[in-house]
């Protein structure tokens, strides 16, 4: 039971005023950027960022549990009223969401939402909660060489098994890991591919470059290929009450949701992708009303928005615990973690273990306010959505530069700012994934400690990665992952 | 069989992006303490790493295309065909700010760049464009300058707001 003293503890950080207050900005500033067209929970923590650079850690940190659940939100709320999935993990929702808001059901559609959100959120934060300490004892156990092999496993998951082809997904993770290298190393102090420059010895900023690649190349994408395009958005028409039939239709689907989300978002398979599809598959087939399917099933928007909520929590477990994180998202919180000098991972927890069970413990307080505040503000959002195209893009550019500019009051980072936003255009027209190069940024840095440190101990005697057991564990299902896919695929084609 | 010259210039960009990074490891120094390796040994794993990936792609590229990538025919992508305006005009204003931030100030570059972007995005008002990048970009320097003390630059217009920001 320490665990439930330690989060008594964390809600009394969370729960004073001023944290409550952070929680609050953080949760309506998320959902307000989150529902701007094409702008995904990744791109909105990024350019949010900037905001807490002044604040204390527990606040920044509370804040920023906020925007991440605000932003999940808002980009369902997109999806419904829109149908343009501003992310992989909104897909399965917008295939009965905006069916449902063109039967002008928009408003039962937008209350499953929210409402499985909020029981997914709260059931993973209790799982959270509970799973938290035991990966943390097992993490104090860990020493160099498997956090290495664990690194190693994460990076293989989210850039070669998942994606549309392998050599792409790769090709992100290396670009990622190769702008992980610019600037100081930190074991040695020497510089490496900074040329000199001084803004690019402090490295490549993981905001930058979520920026440059969500925000800068989207801009350049949507004004290159569909700013001449007209979309419709669907009127909210109606009660947004949920009938009888719609309660007892959605929390089967919320709680099954929940089980396949959570799972899904604590291993590295790349976020709430494989999750939402999962959960729309099976709502599909548990259904009692599957001709629905493809006209707006009220199943079929409850089921992905609860997976997604459930596994964007699930994703936190090795977050926190590991300090290994294994979505776009998770790599700019991450960011914000180091930022401050913080390092997540289980020393994080006996260090600063009122900063770590405060955010535990904003995150229920967080579904709360996003339970609260989003229904009754649900005509606001709509508004949001109706912001004309370029008067969208030139204010999120406006921001987008900001970020980038208070990082050194300099020039050449927004010129490095475009040079990612070339890329970012790039991989989105030839669909090259963008998540793996984010996390390569942030977790490449890591590994390439790890690894030091482990041969360090060993004295350079790399087969330690090989003799540990666990270690050794890890390798072994990373190299599985890439050889069963491959032989299967290959035993088809004969 | 098809043979997409994009595919093939990126494909040849990623390995001459790999030569670069194997080539800049070579100058970097060795020595490595107990452990045995130096700072170069990850860039030179990670420079190898992208050749074999350029390789890759090249060879998917000359041999019949990039697998499983998105159709050429932008229709078919549900999208208009490359509109150059639009792409020059974001660019543009990207261009404008960078240079105007440091010297004309951030409210500034703000207005010229929110005017720019909304012109690539089709819009054919610039006058309100730029009225409301204006309000913005003073809006959020106001916001950032005095609630967060987030620096940025006045530039020309330091007397009007009042000597906020540096």
């Amino acid at each position: 039971m320490e665990a439930l003293d330690a989060l008594m503890a964390g809600f009394g950080v969370a729960l004073k005023p001023i944290n409550l207050l952070w929680g609050f900005v953080g949760v309506t500033l998320g959902t307000f950027i989150g529902v701007l067209p094409g702008v995904g929970p990744a791109l909105t923590v990024a350019m949010l960022l900037p905001l807490t650079a002044k604040l204390d850690p527990t606040g920044a940190l509370i804040m920023f549990a906020g925007i991440y659940y605000g932003a999940m939100f808002g980009g369902s709320t997109t999806t419904i009223l829109l149908n343009t999935p501003g992310e992989s993990a909104s897909i399965a929702t917008a295939l009965e969401g905006n069916r449902m808001a063109k039967r002008g059901r928009a408003g039962p559609a937008l209350a499953t939402a929210a409402i499985g959100s909020f029981v997914a959120g709260s059931i993973a934060t209790v799982l959270l909660t509970l799973l938290a300490p035991l990966v943390v004892d097992l993490a104090l156990k860990f020493g160099p060489a498997e956090y290495f092999s664990l690194m190693v496993f994460a990076f293989i998951t989210v850039s070669a098994v998942l994606g549309s082809s392998t050599v792409r997904g790769l090709t992100s993770l290396f670009i990622g890991l190769f702008f992980g290298l610019i600037g100081i190393d930190s074991q040695t102090g020497q510089p490496r591919f900074a040329f000199g420059v001084a803004e690019l010895l402090d490295g490549v900023d993981v905001v930058v470059l979520a920026v440059g690649l969500f925000a800068v190349g989207e801009a350049l994408y949507v004004a290159a290929y569909q700013s001449r395009l007209s979309e419709t958005i669907e009127k909210l028409k109606g009660s947004i009450m949920m009938s009888k039939e719609d309660w007892q239709r959605s929390w089967p689907a919320w709680l099954r949701a929940t089980a396949i989300g959570f799972p899904f978002g604590t291993i590295p398979a790349g976020g709430a992708e494989i999750p939402t599809f999962l959960s729309y598959t099976v709502e599909k087939k548990l259904s009692k009303h599957p001709e629905e399917f493809g006209h707006g099933a009220i199943e079929g928007v409850a089921g992905p928005e609860a997976a997604n909520n459930a596994s964007a929590t699930g994703v936190l477990v090795p977050l926190l615990t590991l300090g290994i994180p294994t979505s776009a998202t998770a790599a700019i919180l991450l960011g914000a973690f180091q930022n401050y000098g913080l390092q997540p991972g289980p020393q994080l927890f006996q260090a600063q273990a009122d900063l770590v069970w405060g955010l535990i413990a904003s995150l229920y307080v967080g579904n709360v306010i996003l339970l609260i505040l989003n229904l009754p503000l649900i005509g606001i959002w709509v508004k949001v959505l109706q912001i004309p195209k370029d008067i969208l893009y030139a204010g999120i550019l406006v921001f987008a530069t900001l970020g980038a500019y208070s990082l050194h009051q300099s020039w050449v980072d927004l010129l490095i700012l475009y040079v990612f936003g070339l890329l970012g255009f790039a991989m989105r027209r030839w669909d090259i994934p963008v998540g793996p190069a984010v996390i390569g940024l942030i977790l490449g840095p890591l590994a390439e400690t790890q690894f030091r440190r482990a041969l360090s101990i060993s004295q350079g005697d790399a087969t330690v990665f090989f003799t540990q057991p666990i270690s050794a564990g890890f390798l072994a299902v990373t190299a599985a992952l890439v050889i069963v896919p491959w032989i299967v695929r290959r035993s088809r084609r004969r | 069989m098809r043979r997409n010259a994009a595919e093939v210039a990126l494909s040849l960009g990623v390995l001459a992006l790999g030569l670069g990074v194997a080539g800049v490891t070579a100058t970097l120094p060795a020595e490595g303490g107990y452990s045995g390796i130096g700072p170069n040994f990850i860039p030179g794993v990670v420079g190898a790493g992208i050749i074999v990936l350029g390789l890759w792609l090249s060879i998917e590229a000359f041999t019949g295309g990039w697998r499983g990538a998105l159709p050429d025919d932008a229709r078919e992508r549900g999208e208009h065909a490359f509109c150059a305006a639009g792409f020059g005009w974001v660019s543009a204003g990207l261009f404008a700010h960078m240079a105007l931030i440091g010297w004309a100030g951030f409210v500034i570059a703000g207005t010229i760049l929110f005017g720019c972007i909304a012109r690539g995005f089709g819009s054919t008002r610039s006058a309100r464009d730029l009225a409301f990048g204006l309000m913005l970009s003073v809006g959020v320097f106001l916001f950032f300058v005095k609630l967060l003390n987030v620096n940025l630059p006045a530039g020309w217009l330091a007397p009007l707001l009042g000597g906020a920001g540096i």
